[in-house]
């Protein structure tokens, strides 16, 4: 049987804009396995977002409850969930967040930075050539098309051998065919046993994942599972 | 890679802004380290000068003000006088070991002062035996001859043996010698057997001042006493002259010192300016950084490098201006300030370069503080859905 790396119960997130509350996640729930790869998906503004968030301990849920591999996250203090962070989850953002004044290698490199890890130089060639940048290996970001870029911050979080891989729109700023190796990059991540759970607009890259959660309004819609299984969520 | 290499990194994105945030360090350390040296220099110079004189005291005119007697010294004119019997009353007094009576005139040749001393060389001798003269000196009973000092024959391009018309009158005197560097305010005197320069000025009898060497200095104070009966004389000691200086000095060190405090002030406001723009244009790039791992601490601690970058390097190309510009700040200074003495004014000590050095990294420390703990209480959240508003 498949071990749970992500367990979800009941997680809601709450946001107040003056005196308004913004109900983000209504009591979401389900659970992620142990390389699975689960793409969210949804109109804008349905909660996908700030589940990633919370699911990648940047943000903290009003109510409910979030295990990561067991631990519950909920009430941690910060510096036990940047510990957490950095042993479990590498982060791909839609904007890339590459610092344009450190080049491909030391880009790749900077996770190892906060996580006090010296001597890790075979490492970051494997994740260059991984990630397909070896000739790129010393160029600055402004210097990469949009794919080389996304490339760069999929081997950045990477580099810490995360359990898992969050995405944020990872292919909202890049073109069909860049969008495409992307797809292909993610795949092959996932067959090596990694789990990866993308935000995603794109419904080419929904087709790849195993499960698809359907977000709308705060609440599940719909889970699908690439058996063909549907299961419609309660309302 | 390390947080030092990523802070360098940082600051090199912002070149411009970088560097006139140093400069602006630069400016208020230079400022400083001048006024320090200045401070330091100027006493340990005032301290030399005075100890030059080779004197104890000074025996001037009764109601010469303190502040007149202390420029005696270097060389200003004050409209009263002594008269020599003054002087053989002084040297009756037990403990006085020499008494110097003084003739002090200026005379402007080509709109430029020339300050004359009249002197008996056979005392001024006594009272300054370290002096060495090329050529020789004058004897108290020669004519139309004088001693002159380094400076000034470097300035007119004066040598020993030289024959030059002098004085308000234009009379022809032959410089018998020339002192050797003191690095005092003789170095631009005159220096004319006395008699000869009572007859020049038209003072026949009178004296500015009797400069007195006493034979032990406990009985300052008795001597002083003694020489105050007699009826023309005032006394100002060596220390009484030091304290008036440096009350004369002291209003312009206040506002000097005032100056450079608004300017460190200004150099901090606009450091912690600069960093929180920097801080504010980078908060969704601390957000990425915390996502991929980087805690509080370590955004914060990458900001204070930064900071302590730009302070340091601010505070090293300080003090190598202030070292290289040290001469214009010393003409400034001397410029503003009523009195000061001969020689370099800055002192430039090592324990002056650390104290600045070190004052840099305080400022560091200061203005990065607080840039800093708001970048590091950045959650994740807020600072990636940060818009560069």
């Amino acid at each position: 049987m498949k071990e749970e790396v992500i367990s979800v119960k009941g997680l809601t997130k709450i946001y107040h804009r003056g005196s308004e509350e913004i109900h983000a996640l209504k009591e979401v729930s389900f659970a992620i396995m142990k390389g699975e790869f689960a793409a969210i998906v949804g109109p804008s503004g349905s909660g996908k977002t700030t589940l990633l968030n919370l699911l990648g301990c940047l943000d903290t849920p009003t109510r409910g409850s979030l295990r990561l591999n067991g631990i519950e996250v909920n009430g941690l203090k910060e510096r036990d969930l940047v510990k957490l962070r950095r042993e479990n989850i590498g982060f791909v953002f839609q904007q890339f967040f590459l610092l344009p004044t450190l080049t491909v290698r030391e880009n790749i490199e900077l996770p190892l930075l906060f996580s006090r890890k010296n001597g890790y130089a075979s490492q970051i060639d494997e994740v260059i050539g991984l990630v397909g940048l070896k000739a790129r290996a010393e160029h600055l970001p402004g210097q990469l098309s949009g794919g080389e870029m996304q490339r760069v911050a999929i081997g950045r979080a990477l580099i810490n051998e995360p359990k898992i891989i969050l995405a944020d729109e990872p292919t909202g700023n890049l073109d069909s065919a860049t969008s495409l190796r992307i797809f292909e990059l993610f795949q092959n991540l996932n067959r090596q046993g990694l789990t990866l759970i993308v935000v995603t607009h794109n419904l080419e890259l929904a087709k790849i994942a195993h499960n698809v959660i359907q977000l709308r309004d705060g609440e599940i819609a719909r889970k699908t599972s690439s058996h063909g299984s549907s299961k419609k969520a309660r309302s | 890679m390390n947080f030092v290499t990523l802070a360098i990194k940082n600051l090199l994105r912002r070149r411009g802004r970088t560097i006139l945030t140093i400069m602006g360090v630069a400016i208020a350390i230079a400022v400083l380290f001048s006024l320090l040296s200045f401070n330091s220099g100027y006493e340990k110079q005032l301290s030399g000068e005075l100890d030059s004189l080779g004197i104890h005291m000074l025996a001037v005119p009764k109601g010469c003000p303190y502040e007149a007697a202390s420029l005696i010294i270097h060389g200003g004119v004050i409209p009263k006088y002594l008269s020599d019997s003054d002087v053989e009353e002084v040297k009756k007094i037990d403990g006085i070991e020499v008494a110097s009576p003084m003739l002090l005139q200026q005379f402007y040749k080509d709109g430029q002062p020339h300050v004359v001393y009249g002197v008996m060389m056979d005392d001024v001798s006594r009272l300054k035996p370290w002096w060495k003269v090329e050529g020789r000196f004058f004897s108290d009973t020669e004519d139309n001859v004088m001693v002159i000092g380094r400076n000034l024959a470097e300035k007119e391009k004066l040598k020993v043996g030289d024959v030059l018309p002098f004085g308000p009158d234009g009379i022809p005197f032959t410089i018998v010698g020339i002192l050797e560097r003191t690095d005092t305010q003789d170095d631009d005197f005159h220096f004319l057997p006395l008699p000869v320069a009572q007859k020049m000025f038209g003072k026949p009898d009178q004296i500015t001042t009797i400069a007195i060497k006493i034979n032990d200095i406990s009985r300052i104070s008795e001597i002083s006493k003694q020489l105050e009966n007699i009826p023309d004389i005032q006394v100002v000691t060596m220390a009484q002259v030091m304290g008036t200086i440096m009350n004369l000095v002291g209003s312009a060190r206040t506002l000097i010192t005032s100056v450079i405090i608004v300017a460190i002030i200004i150099s901090a406001v606009g450091i912690i300016n600069t960093l929180l723009m920097s801080v504010n244009e980078r908060t969704r790039e601390f957000g990425m950084m915390k996502a991929i791992g980087a805690s509080g601490l370590d955004i914060g601690r990458l900001v204070l490098i930064e900071t302590l970058f730009i302070t340091v390097i601010g505070g090293i190309i300080g003090l190598l201006l202030a070292m290289l510009g040290s001469s214009l700040i010393e003409a400034f200074v001397k410029g503003i300030i009523p009195y000061s003495p001969a020689g370099r004014l800055m002192a430039p000590e090592p324990g002056l370069v650390g104290l600045c050095l070190l004052f840099s990294v305080v400022i560091g420390f200061v203005c990065g503080i607080y840039p800093a703990i708001r970048s590091s209480r950045l959650t994740p959240m807020e600072a990636i859905r940060s818009n560069l508003e």
